[in-house]
């Protein structure tokens, strides 16, 4: 009987080390994509409804931003801070360490910038805008992460912004979601086959946007294919008629005092 | 180069939305004439890949990453009228969702990113590849046109963010906003863009594009021929624009005697100046002695800056220049 041979290379103590690359910039891409699907899908799983009417808040969110841009009182600002701080104290801890990540690190970055300006003299002023910039980052993480998007886009409507807009800004939402998932995909697959030294990488970047650009002209049109099939004119009504509650008049009542506020101290 | 609310003051973020409405009526207008089928769902969706768009790292030198904006990208690919509401809308999400950018400001921001970005960097390109009918003039055309509608956009933010001190001040003669003037937001603003991120777009671009013609030709954008014209005017406009802002800087910081500050502040009352404060005339003395010595260095900051801007255009048409007597050559 013939003995079967192993061959010699398969006895061979293979010792393949794969060279060191660099990667960062797959590993940021893919955590920056990663980050907005998350933003997305976390609409979910958030509360289902919000606690005060979001045409309300919306509205009273782009008040309060206009207030603080305008005003020059500081103890407005000061006032303002400690609302939203007060409003922030109420949110569940996860949303709430998130909201404070953004605004404490677009703040940081402002005082940074405002640091020369301080050293010529322009102490109190740059004091004030940092205060502000807090103030508005932090009422729009507010709006932004207690309120479902599709929500926020419906409330647009009755600011008669167009329809046409608002489905823009909702095919947006999901697409974001559709091609990120595909980015992720891709990059992932970019990252598993770049084993050692892969020096087509920067390429094979390009190579992912062009795929998606391609995609998402493809997907364009399908989906107008299948909004025709199903009757789409290019009108796009919103029914929302829900009423207001005790807690959204409370809500005016008190924003209504800020504008009062804000008046008073204008004043002085 | 998303500027946050309150580094401008309300009035210019209403005079940038003001100004932005009749570019975003033209631009549904003429997306719907030319893209009668399917011309929703591109918008929203190519908002949506522009959006994902601002999500590419690319490696810069160093070891540090950083994002392209791909506004020409957006322009060259579905044109730039798509491309603007594509931008806009990517914008907003950005502002209203993310907590990037701001709210006020979006105007500016808009103007900046979705209407002279991808405008400029679309006629830049258009003007080069109508002129030299090779490859390598259409890639010039990419390079140059994502290169310097980038800057050109950063300029802008920079002009916004520069004009504020003159503006807008406090009764002290403190700047209520941004409290930088162009001498200093215009190197701050340009420098990091001429020198890393306009190169970091401009690759970014024409990878994408040479990627895009090679797998599927024929998908990117045809605009009508005529329209190239209108790159002149553009380009005469920014080059008058750039000694304009030149002399405004000159007329605050440079030019005012002490004695002259009363006269050019009664004059500019309608601009937020309280005149009480002017009367004194302190503070302003106060701060004066600070700018004389910073103030060569920041406009000789300024001057240097925009010699670079004007010297690159005219290099850029020499380039134009040369490459038209090739195709007379040939």
């Amino acid at each position: 009987m013939k003995q079967l041979d192993i061959p010699e290379w398969l006895t061979d103590n293979d010792n393949y080390i794969p060279k060191a690359d660099k990667d960062t910039f797959i590993n940021k891409s893919i955590l920056s994509v990663f980050k907005v699907i998350s933003r997305i899908k976390m609409q979910d799983f958030s509360q289902s409804q919000s606690f005060v009417h979001v045409s309300l808040k919306v509205f009273f969110t782009f008040v309060l931003l206009l207030l603080l841009s305008i005003t020059r009182s500081f103890v407005f600002v000061i006032i303002v801070n400690v609302y939203l701080l007060s409003v922030l104290s109420l949110i569940n801890a996860e949303s709430l360490v998130k909201i404070l990540k953004m605004s404490l690190g677009v703040t940081l970055f402002t005082a940074i910038i405002m640091l020369p300006a301080i050293l010529w003299g322009n102490y109190y002023s740059c004091v004030m805008i940092t205060s502000k910039i807090f103030a508005t980052v932090t009422s729009i993480g507010i709006l932004s992460h207690t309120t479902r998007w599709n929500d926020i886009t419906s409330a647009l409507r009755r600011f008669r912004i167009p329809g046409i807009f608002i489905l823009i800004l909702d095919i947006t939402i999901k697409y974001m979601y559709l091609l990120g998932n595909l980015t992720l995909n891709m990059l992932y697959a970019l990252k598993l086959r770049s084993v050692g030294k892969n020096k087509n990488k920067y390429t094979s970047m390009a190579g992912i946007a062009g795929s998606i650009f391609l995609q998402s002209k493809e997907m364009a049109e399908d989906m107008y294919h299948a909004m025709e099939c199903r009757g789409f004119t290019g009108e796009y009504p919103i029914y929302n008629k829900s009423k207001f509650k005790w807690v959204d008049y409370l809500y005016i009542i008190m924003n209504i005092g800020f504008i009062i506020l804000f008046f008073y101290f204008a004043k002085i | 180069m998303h500027i946050p609310d309150n580094y401008l003051s309300p009035t210019t973020c209403a005079v940038m939305g003001a100004a932005m409405v009749p570019a975003w009526t033209i631009s549904i207008k003429k997306v719907k004439e030319e893209l009668p089928k399917a011309k929703i769902p591109l918008l929203g969706v190519g908002a949506a890949f522009s959006f994902l768009l601002m999500m590419f790292n690319v490696p810069l030198p160093g070891g540090t990453t950083g994002h392209a904006v791909g506004g020409t990208l957006l322009a060259i690919l579905l044109g730039p009228f798509a491309a603007c509401i594509s931008v806009t809308v990517a914008l907003f999400i950005q502002a209203l969702l993310f907590g990037d950018g701001g709210i006020v400001a979006f105007g500016a921001n808009c103007f900046n990113m979705a209407f002279v970005l991808p405008f400029l960097g679309y006629y830049i390109y258009k003007l080069i590849k109508d002129n030299v009918r090779s490859a390598k003039g259409e890639y010039l055309g990419i390079v140059l046109g994502s290169y310097i509608g980038i800057n050109v956009a950063a300029l802008c933010a920079a002009i916004e963010f520069g004009v504020q001190p003159l503006l807008f001040a406090d009764s002290a003669g403190l700047p209520l906003y941004c409290p930088y003037s162009l001498g200093v937001s215009i190197p701050a603003m340009t420098i990091p863009h001429l020198l890393v991120a306009g190169i970091v777009e401009a690759l970014f671009t024409v990878a994408i594009i040479a990627y895009v013609k090679k797998v599927s030709p024929g998908t990117i954008y045809e605009g009508a021929k005529q329209k190239t014209k209108a790159i002149y005017g553009l380009l005469a406009a920014l080059i008058c624009l750039t000694p304009l802002g030149l002399l405004a800087t000159g007329t605050a910081w440079g030019e005012w005697g002490t004695d002259e500050i009363h006269e050019v502040v009664s004059g500019e009352k309608a601009l937020g100046y309280l005149p009480k404060g002017m009367k004194e005339g302190f503070s302003f003395e106060a701060i004066m002695p600070d700018y004389a010595v910073n103030g060569l260095s920041d406009i000789a900051g300024y001057i240097l800056s925009a010699i670079a801007g004007v010297a690159i255009l005219v290099i850029l048409f020499k380039v134009i220049s040369t490459f038209k007597k090739d195709k007379v050559g040939n």
